[in-house]
């Protein structure tokens, strides 16, 4: 597992990932490889911790959204139905420099291939980072360093019939824990047959998971938890 | 001995036939103008922090600020046995000479007041207006300030911006932009297709949806030429059209699928004769 804390002088690899830091004199010199691309940065640190996570995927191949749509097989709910599933999410990985009195990102990078879609109209919808998945009963099993599950408890309070095959969030809500897998608890609360409502919930899928530190909490990006109006439909 | 505190009101200050009853009307007036102001121009200051540069929001400010208090001393003057209606003659003459000479000024005035309540422009937005193409680099009081591609700086009057057509080329969320790409007449027009949508598929910020659309448009003078439409995030668009057009063409040469030259088919009326100057010679 390469997630973790690391002080000082560590090497991590992980299929054609490698992380690793080395001193050199008075400097530590980090150096990640990934699909063959390297990113190297000289730290000037004594005390510093480097945290590498699982973040949001909104940052590769360069960040243009904040939202996140993921796309399902279809699914028909009753009128006052809720079902929990779980789907597959895109993960990046994000890698930090904690200080006793500040954090920062030093690093975000990626296994997966990113898409990118637009959720609504041209001129008044938003663009999603897009990511297919199928639906599981159960926690499927997934690619830690390029993929996690969700699970997802949708609930049709509407007095309709509905039909369910996409759904769309807003990352800086995303919480995302870490353990033996990554995995993140999302809400969707269907109002009427065009109108939704996505939530995260900021709880530990199984017990004993790691919070990751979030991209914005990281960048001093003040944001509010409102959850996300899916306004544009949802199949 | 009694003391009437209303007689104090009434005892004339020395100049004039002022009291200082209206010694203290005047204060007061000038005192309740002065936090009148101060907390207009303090929420007037508050309101436009979000839509003004610094500079201009402290100049609004400052405005708003002083024309109460001239409104107040307006007000209190007359306590002081002052006449203003020679002061508003002159005040009307000035009003009527600085109103002329700044008609454009105040054009522009109004003009930008109405572009940053509207909003058809933000900074940064790449637009054309008035024939300049370019980034916005400021919405000021009196004018807009472009940047356009050639890092060229061009300051256009508000009026202008507020008058013209303007083309805001990333105000939506996506658009669209558009290839033409011809192959030639043996080549399969459906495999070119194919491998042009997996081109595009495979491009990060060629959007989802709406999905891209490659058709063949034309049967042209030298090429079976196609058309693809391709959606992408507003402010990326240029990149991917830059980046998607190569990769395209890339791809369909790896597959043997070439873009033709322009050609012409030449027939002569009595065949072509191919002399060998060469062996005429010998013989």
């Amino acid at each position: 597992m390469m997630f973790g804390r690391y002080k000082g002088i560590f090497h991590r690899e992980d299929g054609d990932i490698l992380v690793e830091t080395e001193r050199n004199g008075g400097l530590l010199t980090y150096r990640r490889r990934c699909k063959g691309q390297t990113f190297e940065r000289l730290l000037v640190s004594e005390t510093g911790e480097i945290v590498i996570n699982p973040v949001e995927p909104i940052s590769l191949p360069k960040e243009i959204t904040k939202f996140l749509q993921i796309e399902f097989t279809p699914m028909i709910l009753e009128p006052g139905a809720s079902q929990t599933v779980y789907l597959k999410f895109p993960v990046e990985i994000g890698v930090f420099l904690e200080a006793a009195r500040d954090i920062d990102v030093l690093d975000v990078f990626g296994l997966g291939t990113q898409k990118y879609t637009l959720y609504g109209s041209p001129t008044g919808g938003v663009v999603a980072r897009w990511y297919r998945s199928a639906v599981y009963t159960e926690a499927p099993p997934v690619e830690c360093l390029s993929e996690g599950v969700m699970e997802l408890s949708i609930h049709n309070a509407s007095h309709e019939w509905v039909e369910i095959s996409c759904a769309v969030f807003d990352s800086t809500d995303m919480k995302i824990y870490y353990g033996d897998f990554v995995a993140t608890t999302a809400t969707m609360k269907v109002i009427s047959v065009t109108l939704a409502e996505t939530d995260f919930i900021d709880a530990p899928l199984r017990p004993g998971m790691v919070k990751s530190i979030e991209l914005h909490a990281a960048r001093k990006i003040p944001v509010i938890n409102r959850g996300y109006l899916m306004e544009w439909g949802f199949s | 001995m009694s003391f009437n505190a209303t007689e104090v009101f009434e005892i004339p200050i020395g100049i004039g036939n002022i009291t200082v009853e209206n010694l203290l009307y005047f204060t007061v007036i000038i005192i309740i103008g002065l936090t009148v102001a101060k907390v207009v121009s303090t929420n007037v200051r508050r309101a436009l922090s979000d839509r003004l540069p610094k500079n201009e929001r402290e100049l609004l400010t400052k405005l708003v600020y002083y024309l109460i208090l001239v409104w107040a001393i307006v007000i209190a003057l007359p306590q002081l046995k002052f006449d203003l209606s020679g002061l508003l003659v002159a005040g009307g003459i000035a009003g009527l000479v600085i109103g002329f000479a700044s008609q454009s000024v105040v054009s522009n005035l109004v003009s930008g007041l109405f572009l940053m309540f509207e909003h058809p422009i933000k900074i940064g937005d790449n637009i054309n207006v008035a024939d300049v193409s370019g980034s916005v680099e400021d919405i000021r009081v009196l004018s807009t300030v472009v940047k356009m591609y050639d890092g060229i700086y061009v300051r256009i009057p508000n009026e202008t911006v507020f008058t013209s057509n303007i083309t805001n080329y990333v105000h939506n969320a996506a658009r669209r932009f558009e290839y033409q790409i011809g192959i030639r007449y043996q080549d399969d027009a459906n495999e070119a297709i194919r491998i042009t949508k997996d081109v595009i598929e495979t491009h990060p910020f060629a959007l989802k949806s709406p999905a891209p659309s490659v058709f063949v448009d034309n049967l042209g003078d030298n090429s079976v030429n196609r058309t693809a439409y391709i959606w992408a995030p507003a402010r990326n668009w240029w990149d991917v059209r830059t980046d998607l057009l190569w990769r395209i063409k890339q791809e369909l040469e790896a597959n043997g699928i070439e873009i033709p030259f322009p050609q012409r088919t030449v027939w002569f009326a009595d065949g072509l004769e191919v002399k060998n100057r060469a062996a005429e010679k010998k013989e």
